[in-house]
């Protein structure tokens, strides 16, 4: 009870925060410090009310009635649903803190609006993550668009209305797909509650087709290519603080749904199932990181890492349906344990990254990576931090992206030890689309660390910049603390988050660590352990620096000069290596999928155009409905009127005689 | 002193993890990253001696590379005022990845020393984290030829990375796990299901460790003629000592990876002096004619273009695809 309690304390403190901050609209720092204060006190106590349900292995469930008939208010806290609500609460707990100095830039343009969607944003989605209705589910999660949607619009120029339109178009046209597979559960079960879903057995025919409408419908809020075109557009659009939100946790959602509909409810009975989500992902995870390399933007490019890896997330999530498919409980476990670990550490990596973003564009007004270079220097905390979540992106151990891409990799190996041929086929080769990726993601990031953070500044304003202030800087070094301590901490989460999928499954846990190893379910299959990693790197520092300081070099201080060697030349900055040139390699041997991007480009351009055209069309449609529809309506009225007017002769015996008319005709009514 | 209480404590969790015999692994695997170290000077002497001696000169001698290694390391530093803490972290990490690689890796015995970080995946990415701090070091150290090497350091990790994964998969699946000892110890033993298969996975990831070791025609990230060396042009005394000797350590160590998954034949079995001294010897031994065979394979290369290796490398990822097939079919 206690743990329901912090979860309604949790919304109800967003909730009331969020209004406060609208009450105090006119009064930006006093808006700003409700806004951020609230939310942050609500995530803490949301981060409780998750990690109990966590740790206990399961949570409470509460229903009421509701004001509709059809409908019970039903609230079900199980350890998915807290697995969720742990990744909203730390994220917003850190883009909190994070605000109360970086809203500063938007001062003067409706920081208590901003705050009263933020916190609404924040606990819509949690309220998503708990409700156990579908029509409660389904209303959380339009509110959640639709705050979303004025998120992305707040900046209000033309790029951020374009993008919030079709980010709304897209998901409002995709959630028609679950409205669509909810109605059909609910002809089929006569409720709307998720327990008679689950209790639910389906034919297989009708089990697929809302297998398909859901997968998609969930898809596109995930962003799973090709759905993904939204994405791109509209997170970086939005305030850093809310893109880390939207990044790092609103997609995750849509992961929930597809686990929640297709584990849950429809218990993931038919192979190819799992291998249309393998294969989603695989695509996804492949060209996100390939599109996200071509960026300049680094909030772009952080968008299409998104992509990247809600693409491992669904590999996990597949190979585990393939597991609960073909009846095998270890594949199943492993790959569910895979995609909630990686649902985990995304949004604390990609989180942190946004933040930092942040951060530099807070500094310098540019979120053009051209543009910036040796920001280190000026910057050193946020450099340190943006360099743990590089890390981490890119899957070096011993940080948490590491892990939770072991994990998978030991799903898809699970996968290849067959027996059957598809298994065999498929799951080694997701591996090698993992590798890809993965390799694909360390360019990507050496690119933008580097390019960001290294070298030597390219313009003024990076020559400049200046450390962020403590609250930004406070909620980035959460992040990263976060990143170490999931990555090094693997021997103790790894087994609580192998609880939450054997409840998922109701099969019981699979072992999966063993003091501070961690290991597949089989220790002799592979074992892993981060903290000991992390021991042997620190240690074996010991060798290299023991070879230095036996010899004299160290003893004389290193002679700086001003520029690095050009052949003679002198050295400017146009010379060094740019973010295109970088990625040109890459760029000249996929050129295949580049082509394939801008031919996606006019899928793009043909939304564009339709909004474009909507828009106008409606601005022509609106005077022809004016003189038409408008006119004809108000012209009837006019003409009525001036009948009745005949009938009010001001005559108080007339105004008797309709009494008394209006009498008989009631009786006759009555008798008849 | 902290990192000598690390080490100790690490050494007390080992214990504690497995039993007693862990910490005469430990030992081992400290002793086997010491002996990689010590050699691997020796290893990139030999290969510059035999590709001199194929361009009919004399060559400087085998010890020639320790001698460099221990002018420079006396010698003081030379670095741009735009580099930062990336350029100057870098020798260290590269060196310490290594010597963590070396340490976890079927050389001498023919299982992993250290089990907990010897599974291929793990192995893989500690490669990749090598290869991050060396390209960020590049972009770091404000020279165009560094940012040029760094570039390519990380595309040849996009193309080099599926045909290991791919390879050691392979084989991995048909021993029935990912630990590169247990694979070793099946090779050993004989009872791979599929001997082509295993053949062929060989060969590939032979091929990639060869490009790993940037070798010709694959010397692209630290080519002289156009780059000035890539990512280390900027590095001078004693940071430039420690980055040749890691970049030698990771020669070495990307070849024993391969000797100890793939050969593993001679290797100790039991954990006793005689068995470990034969196994290393047997180890320098092997190390040696794979050095020999590496220096005819790339002294007669020509070099190629940098934006075509792709397509020498398909030949890698055709091998280890050929590989796969093989062990599905059972052949």
């Amino acid at each position: 009870m206690i743990v329901l309690g912090l979860l309604a304390g949790s919304v109800g403190l967003y909730a009331a925060g969020g209004v406060g901050s609208l009450l105090l609209w006119r009064w930006d720092t006093a808006a700003t410090w409700v806004a951020g204060v609230t939310a942050a006190v609500a995530a803490v106590l949301g981060t409780g009310a998750a990690l109990q349900v966590l740790l206990d292995g399961g949570g409470p469930s509460f229903a009421a009635a509701g004001p509709f008939p059809f409908a019970s208010f039903v609230i079900r806290f199980d350890p998915l649903a807290a697995l969720l609500v742990l990744v909203i609460s730390l994220v917003t707990l850190a883009a909190s803190i994070f605000s109360l100095s970086y809203l500063r830039d938007y001062a003067g343009r409706g920081i208590g609006v901003m705050g009263f969607f933020f916190n609404l944003f924040a606990a819509s989605m949690v309220m998503v993550a708990v409700a156990d209705n579908g029509f409660y589910f389904l209303l959380f999660w339009e509110l959640m668009t639709l705050t979303s949607y004025f998120l992305v619009i707040f900046d209000q120029d033309r790029k951020a209305v374009d993008a919030g339109f079709l980010y709304f178009f897209i998901t409002q046209s995709f959630s028609m797909l679950l409205m669509v597979a909810f109605l059909l559960l609910f002809m089929r079960t006569g409720s709307l509650d998720f327990a008679a879903f689950r209790a639910e057995k389906l034919p297989v025919w009708l089990a697929s087709v809302i297998f398909l409408l859901t997968f998609f419908g969930f898809g596109a809020k995930a962003g799973m290519v090709p759905l993904h075109i939204w994405l791109p557009r509209a997170h970086p659009a939005a305030p850093s603080h809310a893109s880390a939100l939207m990044s790092g946790v609103m997609v995750k959602l849509g992961i929930y749904g597809i686990i929640r509909v297709e584990v849950d409810f429809l218990g993931a009975g038919v192979a190819w199932w799992g291998w249309v989500v393998l294969a989603f992902g695989a695509a996804s995870s492949v060209l996100g990181v390939l599109y996200a390399l071509a960026e300049h933007d680094i909030k772009r490019l952080l968008a299409y890492h998104t992509v990247e890896n809600i693409g491992i997330i669904l590999m996990g999530t597949g190979a585990g349906m393939v597991g609960i498919a073909t009846g095998k409980p270890l594949l199943a476990s492993i790959g569910l344990l895979a995609a909630f670990y990686h649902t985990l550490n995304h949004s604390v990596f990609k989180g942190l990254l946004f933040l930092g973003a942040g951060a530099v564009t807070f500094s310098i007004q540019t979120r053009d990576m051209t543009q910036m270079g040796g920001l280190a220097r000026g910057m050193p905390w946020t450099a340190c931090c943006f360099l743990v979540g590089a890390l981490s992106i890119a899957a070096i151990p011993p940080l948490n992206g590491f892990v939770s891409e072991w994990f998978t990799y030991q799903a898809l190996f699970a996968a290849g030890l067959g027996p059957d041929v598809a298994s065999r086929l498929f799951g080694p080769l997701a591996a090698v689309m993992l590798a890809i990726t993965g390799a694909l993601a360390l360019m990507c990031f050496v690119k933008a660390t580097g390019i960001m953070f290294c070298g030597a500044a390219r313009g003024q304003p990076a020559a400049e910049a200046q450390e962020v202030p403590v609250p930004m800087l406070a909620g980035t070094v959460l992040l990263a603390g976060l990143c170490v301590v999931l990555g090094l901490g693997a021997p103790s989460i790894a087994p609580v988050l192998s609880r939450a999928a054997g409840t998922l499954l109701k099969s019981g846990p699979v072992p999966v660590a063993a003091g501070m190893l961690v290991f597949p379910g089989d220790p002799h299959r592979a074992v892993l352990s981060t903290p000991l990693m992390a021991l042997l790197l620190l240690g074996l520092l010991a060798l290299p620096l023991l070879i230095a300081l036996v010899h004299r070099g160290h003893r004389v201080a290193p002679r700086i000069v001003p520029e690095a060697w050009a052949s003679g030349y002198d050295h400017n900055a146009q010379m060094t290596v740019s973010a295109t040139g970088f990625v040109e390699p890459p760029g000249f041997m996929f050129s295949g999928l580049y082509r394939l991007r801008t031919i996606q480009g006019p899928v793009a351009d043909v939304l564009d155009g339709s909004v474009d055209v909507s828009t106008k069309a409606a601005a022509i449609v609106e005077p022809v409905w004016d003189r038409t529809m408008v006119r004809i309506a108000t012209r009837g009225v006019q003409f009525l009127g001036q009948y009745l007017q005949l009938m009010e002769g001001g005559n108080l015996r007339v105004y008797c005689l309709y009494i008394l008319a209006a009498l008989g005709v009631v009786l006759m009514m009555v008798e008849g | 002193m902290t990192v000598h209480a690390a080490l100790q404590y690490g050494m007390v969790v080992v214990q504690g993890l497995v039993g007693t015999q862990a910490a005469l692994l430990f030992g081992l695997a400290v002793a086997q990253a010491v002996l990689l170290l010590l050699a691997a000077p020796l290893y990139s002497g030999i290969s510059r001696v035999l590709r001199a001696k194929f361009h009919s000169r004399q060559g400087p001698g085998i010890w020639q590379d320790y001698r460099d290694l221990v002018k420079l390391l006396n010698r003081r530093e030379v670095i741009p005022a735009k580099a930062g803490l990336a350029f100057r972290a870098t020798p260290y990490v590269v060196l310490v990845a290594m010597l963590l690689v070396a340490m976890s890796i079927p050389a001498v015995t023919d299982r992993s020393p250290v089990a907990a970080t010897g599974d291929l995946i793990t192995i893989i990415y500690l490669f990749a984290m090598a290869r991050f701090f060396y390209a960020l070091a590049g972009i770091d150290s404000d020279s165009m030829f560094a940012g040029v090497g760094a570039s390519r350091e990380t595309t040849m990790g996009v193309l080099n990375e599926p045909v290991m994964v791919l390879s050691l998969f392979t084989v991995a699946l048909m021993a029935g796990s990912t630990d590169l000892g247990t694979v070793a110890a099946t090779i050993r033993a004989g009872t791979m299901p599929s001997y082509a298969a295993t053949l062929m996975a060989m060969l590939a990831f032979g091929f990639a460790v060869f490009v790993e070791m940037g070798k010709l025609p694959f010397d692209l990230v630290e080519a002289e003629q156009e780059l000035q060396e890539g990512p280390i042009t900027e590095y001078s005394g004693r940071a430039l000592g420690l980055v040749k000797w890691g970049m030698a350590l990771k020669q070495i160590v990307a070849l024993s990876l391969f000797i100890g998954v793939f050969l593993p034949f001679g290797s100790a079995v039991s954990l006793t002096w005689l068995a470990l001294g034969v196994g290393t010897v047997v180890l320098l031994v092997k190390l040696l004619v794979a050095f020999v065979a590496i220096a005819f394979v790339e002294n007669t290369m020509a070099r190629n273009q940098f934006l075509d290796v792709s397509r020498i490398t398909f030949i890698g990822a055709g091998a280890a695809a050929l590989a796969f097939a093989l062990s599905l079919a059972g052949v």
